[in-house]
């Protein structure tokens, strides 16, 4: 839009303006178009100014028009409701102060529906006050969800914590301390009976070699590499080069999701993947992953035997929680019979580059 | 024989060069980014090189890209690739070529001296080794499918050998048998499985590991 005009009341005309929709603005200057060809023939006739009913109804019709729709873009909600209520006392009673002063004066009649409409609109919001907003409602009730979640999430996350800390407590900590006492007797044993040192000192490395194992599983359940080097399409396609059963892989995000949706998404997707191998005696599966109405959705599917419900494991429950975290969920359609079908989504804005 | 090495951690790198001098190679460069590697992999002297595969600048899988970068402009160049963990992604990857000459290791297998230092020396002999790992991975993948699950124990635990990358000599001392049993087993392997014989064993190798590969292909 250019600037012809550089006038104090510009701004604020501007906004009022912009708000509007398209056609509204037609309509506003369609109306100024009559009112100004009305206006240059009464220059020519002369006489009474007749024009000015023209003006008044152009006039009522657009302000009825735009004050409402002015309201109308608060939230829903009281605050709304009283707006759009205000919207109309502002036409409605600048219209007859208006009428009495083209009629021509006399009685100030318009003080008895002004002040009508001044007392409904006070009933009106005294009675809004009365009862909570429904708008409010859904809030304290969104807030309850929140907390909720946010105390699942925090649970979740001790847990598991406190389940890394027993898998390197049990595994490579105890393992380094048996390989600590095994060098220890080695040396110890070297010059007296060098053969059980060298018996020794071979278990000692494959001692090493546990430890190794049990650090690598603890590192790959905080943060697989391959997620960390590929992102969330390259872990999963080397999650289903991992799982015995085949699995068909689609995945249709245009961008990058952030590292944690990509990380929680990654677990949700192995664990399903896990419980096909492990319950479902499917022959295959498909693990379907896309971007839509702003939300990371991942379905996976099998032709298994069905049955799978929330809550007899600790897996899908996790998941639950893990994406209930992130304002998300997770929901299972699995009868009897099969087949298995978990649908797991999160609010997600894709970025364009991976952060 | 001429050996690159391309590690971050200096303990490592100087480990490996230790280990490595100790069995009779040249160390011709130890560099610790990927850039300094990749201008070591320009080298046409080098008879092998031992990547890294996370290194800086980004520690996310460096030296798996400088591999297939330097194969490429020089086809069955001996790499051999060690990581902390094994992705059969990458396997994938690095056999996709065709060519020999390539190993990919986890870490842990530095502790055996002498087997590690054997799978560097196939390696620049243009064979196939790869970690046992991402073999079991591969195999328990494929042994639900008909033809494998026809395959006895006992064959199956050569074909997880060859897959390894182990020649008739190595198989038969990691099982205590004779090679001509072990001769027979692959034969019987070989037509189990309709796999044409293959004439020398690296091609043997990447025959099996194609066969085990195939199986089911996840599609995107
Ligand atoms: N794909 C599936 N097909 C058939 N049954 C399933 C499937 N997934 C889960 N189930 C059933 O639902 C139950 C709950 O699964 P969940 O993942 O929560 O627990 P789990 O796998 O038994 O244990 P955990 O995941 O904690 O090791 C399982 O015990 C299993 O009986
Ligand atoms: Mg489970």
């Amino acid at each position: 839009m250019s600037r012809p005009v550089r006038s104090a009341i510009y701004p604020a005309s501007v906004t009022v303006l912009r708000a509007l929709p398209r056609n509204v603005a037609v309509q506003l200057g369609v109306g100024a178009a009559i009112c100004l060809a009305m206006i240059v023939i009464w220059t020519g006739t002369g006489g009474y100014f007749w024009p000015r009913w023209v003006l008044f109804g152009v006039g009522v019709i657009l302000a009825l028009q735009i004050a409402p729709r002015l309201a109308w873009r608060l939230p829903p909600g009281r605050r709304r409701r009283l707006a759009l209520h205000l919207a109309l006392d502002a036409v409605i009673g600048p219209l007859e102060v208006i009428v009495w002063a083209l009629s021509g004066g006399g009685l100030f009649w318009p003080a008895y529906p002004l002040a009508a409409l001044t007392i409904a609109f006070a009933l009106h919001a005294w009675l809004e006050y009365q009862r909570p907003d429904s708008h409010e409602r859904e809030l304290t009730s969104r807030i309850d969800v929140l907390t909720r979640s946010r105390r699942g999430a925090l649970d979740t996350q001790a847990a598991e914590l406190r389940r890394i800390e027993r898998d390197l407590h049990d595994g490579a900590q105890a393992r380094l301390v048996s390989l600590g006492m095994s060098l220890g007797l080695a040396e110890k044993l070297l010059e007296t009976d060098p053969e059980g040192a060298a018996k020794l000192l071979a278990e000692a490395r494959s001692s090493t070699l546990s430890a190794l194992d049990d650090l690598r599983t603890v590192m790959q359940a905080i943060h697989p590499s391959v997620l960390a080097d590929r992102g969330l399409p390259g872990a999963i396609e080397a999650l289903a080069l991992d799982v015995s059963v085949p699995v068909e892989i689609t995945y249709d995000v245009a961008g990058y999701a952030s590292p944690p949706i990509e990380s929680a998404m990654y677990f949700a997707v192995a664990e399903c993947l896990a419980n096909v191998v492990k319950h479902s005696h499917a022959r295959r599966a498909t693990v379907r992953v896309e971007h839509r109405d702003g939300r990371l959705v991942a379905i996976v599917a099998d032709d298994g035997i069905g049955g799978a419900r929330l809550g007899f494991g600790s897996g899908l429950q996790g998941i639950a929680d893990r994406l209930e975290a992130f304002d998300g969920g997770l929901r299972l359609r699995s009868p009897d019979g099969g087949p298995t079908t978990v649908t797991m989504e999160v609010p997600c804005e894709l970025s364009s580059a991976r952060t | 024989m001429r050996v690159v090495i391309g590690e971050d951690l200096a303990l490592l790198r100087d480990g490996l060069t230790r280990l490595l001098e100790a069995s009779g190679f040249e160390v011709v460069g130890a560099v610790s980014d990927a850039p300094s590697a990749a201008a070591l992999l320009e080298r046409d002297d080098i008879d092998v090189a031992v990547l890294d595969i996370r290194m800086p600048p980004t520690f996310t899988n460096e030296g798996l890209k400088l591999a297939l970068a330097a194969r490429q402009r020089r086809p069955g160049m001996p790499i051999v690739v060690l990581s902390q963990f094994v992705e059969q992604l990458y396997a994938r990857e690095l056999l996709e070529s065709g060519e020999g000459g390539l190993g990919y290791l986890l870490k842990d297998r530095v502790a055996d001296v002498d087997e590690f230092v054997a799978a560097v020396r196939q390696v620049a002999a243009g064979g196939t080794v790869l970690d046992p790992k991402v073999v079991a991975s591969l195999l328990s993948r494929a042994s639900a499918r008909e033809p494998l699950a026809r395959l006895t124990p006992r064959e199956r635990e050569v074909l997880r050998l060859i897959a390894q990358g182990r020649s008739n000599a190595g198989i038969a001392a990691g099982l205590f048998l004779s090679e001509k049993a072990i001769g027979k087993h692959i034969n019987n392997i070989f037509t189990k499985l309709d796999l044409p014989m293959a004439a020398d064993d690296n091609r043997r190798v990447l025959a099996v590991l194609a066969y085990l590969q195939a199986a089911d292909s996840p599609t995107r």
